[in-house]
């Protein structure tokens, strides 16, 4: 009941907050310019053309090109380079008066004479005060090894034809998708299933440090309710909080064109999660004496969630191994993926969740009812440990029986 | 009420409180003096379940701080030294908050939320949010705080310190018109609102009672009843061995030309006088005050 009351009113005072209810609309936007930009992504490497890092304005530089036979041409981007077939070898007036920035001819004659391991001969003429000669270089060069590698093909099979060509018993067993396409695929659906998750740090630093900085922590522990009930109660509300805004997260991705499979049974997971990655932050925040230190601590705690919850995702695309499943991102990344799921790919995530949610609300209330973390002096970390662990009544106990002795 | 018994509570190697001993009776209003770290705050937030006692036992109410805080919590009203108040509440929305934390049933929270802005004068401010009240008005919805559940027990920790004097008035007549009713215990630096709202003072140091009584008991046991200053025509005619010795006189010094006595009683006043005789230019009394007893029993221990 107590934590209820805690819980309702936390809930209330935020939703009030104008600046709480800017931070979590731009908080959206930005999260809503995050799917678009991965939307486009996922459609480029779809499209299978190559990914270049040159601009991708349409026709950005203009290139002449005298190709006789046409083997450079198609392997030049139309969409990087404007094309202007030339009639010879030897017009430079285009590329003198600034019509195009670069000039390529390939002399028919020679490709042939070229060893094939070699590249294509051609030469590239290049106007050097142009800064967009670099895109134009690139793109040449890497047009040039295409026709190379295609010349070459040809060249092979002229001379060995098909079936006289015996070749090692060596098959390319394919299983779904690329393996980068998989990381980009499942695993960036799952970060940004998992992203609204790091974005309310500040809201559980401002509900348990905010009363120690505003002094208002003491009338609240003097209530009639268990420093258990205001820890949970204030968790809670943040829980609540983040559950809110990953709902509306989670149907801005669905009306962007994420294909989400089961997304209420994701949203339901991502959502267990919050509650130990509260946890741990409610460590940080029982223990912080000012936002300063909460600050820091949080950094620390999320570099510790990301990589319990990104690491044997990672490791579960290259390696399916069942003990990968704790984390619970791994089990979205398989729901997402239609993978069938074993009764230990359910258990190990939740039971994971479970047992570091018992770990860090149990030691954020231990840290929230001592004395000397609320008002001081604070013990040192290793103190805290081994009072934690009980090896501290341990060493008194000795420490006390030594100093009899003496 | 309470019962406190051997209480030590230590803060790493601070002891902020030393073996400490006290026993406060129901409708009782206790004050509690002594210096800066004596360990007021201390044994209040421990008779409020806010700390733990190292050693010893504390009961209030027949509960054990370590054992039921629960229960003594639901007693107690407490206004800590800075009522650090929610600033974004309406004084309302504070005391409705609170209001529920303590479980008052929600049929009767509004009526008694409007019986305390009425109490302490702040209804017409009820909506208003508390980052646009003074500090005079924040100690009122402090306190009003702290009456919302209508607990046995009250306690003040430095009521109106800062306050001006206009409010430091309301707030110490609130207080008075409190006694009786509820049990009360007021930490203060302010000699003179102990010595008139208390019915006993405990005098604090280093963790430990230095005195414990009511004011009257505590200034007659270093000064008498009264003080008697007289102003003479004639230092020199005064025969001073008349003086020496007399059981009626506790003490005896002089300023200027004027001789102090510290009296047993204020029936000695005629004896004293008729001593003197005729060189008597002019008489005054005072009483001793709590600051006598005060800076005595802290002067004292010092010098120990």
């Amino acid at each position: 009941m107590g934590s209820w009351t805690i819980t309702k009113w936390e809930l209330k005072n935020t939703l009030n907050s104008k600046k709480f209810l800017f931070i979590f609309f731009f908080q959206l936007v930005v999260l809503l310019m995050m799917i678009l930009f991965f939307n486009n992504f996922l459609a480029g490497l779809e499209s299978e053309q190559e990914i270049a890092l040159s601009p991708s304005l349409d026709q950005f530089a203009s290139l002449g090109v005298y190709d006789p036979q046409n083997i450079l041409t198609p392997q030049l981007n139309p969409q990087i380079l404007e094309l202007i077939p030339l009639d010879s070898e030897v017009e430079f007036k285009g590329l003198q008066n600034g019509e195009f920035t670069g000039k390529v001819f390939l002399s028919t004659d020679e490709i042939f004479q070229a060893e094939v391991i070699e590249p294509i001969p051609m030469q590239l003429y290049l106007d050097y005060q142009d800064p967009k000669r670099n895109v134009i270089r690139e793109e040449v060069i890497l047009a040039q090894d295409k026709s190379s590698s295609l010349i070459s093909q040809i060249w092979i099979n002229d001379l060995f034809p098909k079936d006289e060509i015996s070749t090692p018993q060596i098959e390319e067993e394919v299983q779904g998708e690329d393996i980068s396409l998989q990381i980009i695929r499942k695993l960036m659906t799952a970060i940004l299933t998992f992203l609204p998750l790091f974005l309310f740090g500040n809201l559980i630093v401002d509900t348990i440090v905010g009363e120690k900085e505003r002094k208002t922590g003491e009338m609240l522990i003097a209530m009639p309710l268990s420093r258990g009930n205001i820890i949970l109660g204030k968790s809670m509300a943040v829980i609540i909080t983040m559950a809110f805004q990953l709902a509306l997260w989670m149907a801005l991705m669905i009306l962007a064109g994420f294909s989400l499979e089961n997304p209420l049974v994701v949203y339901l997971i991502v959502v267990s999660t919050a509650i130990p990655m509260v946890g741990v932050t409610g460590i940080v925040a029982s223990f912080a004496k000012n936002y300063k230190e909460a600050g820091i601590g949080i950094t620390f705690a999320y570099i510790a969630i990301i990589t319990f919850l990104i690491v044997p995702a990672l490791a579960y695309i290259s390696q399916p191994v069942e003990i990968l499943s704790l984390s619970s991102m791994t089990l979205v990344i398989k729901i997402v993926s239609q993978d069938p799921l074993s009764r230990g790919d359910i258990i190990l995530p939740f039971a994971s969740i479970i047992f570091l949610s018992i770990i860090f609300y149990y030691s954020s209330i231990w840290l929230f009812k001592r004395d000397d973390i609320l008002f001081g002096p604070r013990p040192g970390i290793i103190r805290l440990l081994l009072d934690f662990i009980g090896l501290n009544k341990i060493l008194d106990f000795f420490n006390h029986k030594y100093k009899l002795y003496k | 009420m309470i019962n406190i018994s051997s209480l030590t509570k230590c803060f790493g190697k601070m002891r902020a409180l030393d073996n400490l001993n006290l026993d406060i009776e129901r409708g009782e209003l206790l004050g509690l003096i002594g210096p800066n770290g004596a360990g007021k705050t201390t044994a209040i937030r421990i008779i409020s379940c806010i700390l733990k006692p190292d050693q010893g036992e504390v009961k209030v109410g027949g509960y054990d701080v370590l054992k039921n805080p629960l229960e003594i919590k639901g007693m107690i009203g407490y206004l800590p030294e800075e009522p650090n108040l929610y600033e974004r509440f309406t004084a309302y929305d504070l005391l409705k908050y609170f209001g529920e934390l303590y479980g008052v049933p929600s049929d009767y929270l509004d009526d008694r939320i409007e019986e305390l802005l009425e109490l302490v004068d702040m209804k017409s401010r009820a909506r208003h949010q508390i980052n646009t009240f003074s500090k005079g008005l924040r100690q009122r919805i402090g306190i009003a705080r702290a009456l919302i559940h209508d607990p046995e027990i009250i306690i003040f920790d430095e009521p109106t310190m800062g306050l001006d004097p206009a409010t430091s008035l309301v707030i110490r007549d609130f207080i008075k018109s409190l006694k009786g009713d509820k049990t009360i215990i007021l930490c203060t630096h302010y000699m003179d609102e102990a010595d008139a709202l208390c019915d006993r003072v405990a005098i604090l140091n280093n963790g430990r009672i230095l005195d414990l009584g009511t004011p009257k008991e505590l200034k007659s046991k270093i000064e008498g009843d009264v003080i008697l200053k007289v102003i003479l025509n004639d230092k020199s005619r005064l025969n001073l061995t008349n003086f020496l010795n007399r059981p009626e006189i506790k003490n005896m010094s002089w300023k200027d030309n004027s001789l102090i006595l510290a009296l047993q009683s204020k029936k000695d006043i005629p004896f004293i006088l008729k001593l003197i005789g005729t060189n008597i230019k002019s008489v005054n009394t005072e009483e001793p005050t709590l600051e006598d007893v005060f800076i005595q029993n802290v002067s004292d221990i010092q010098e120990n």
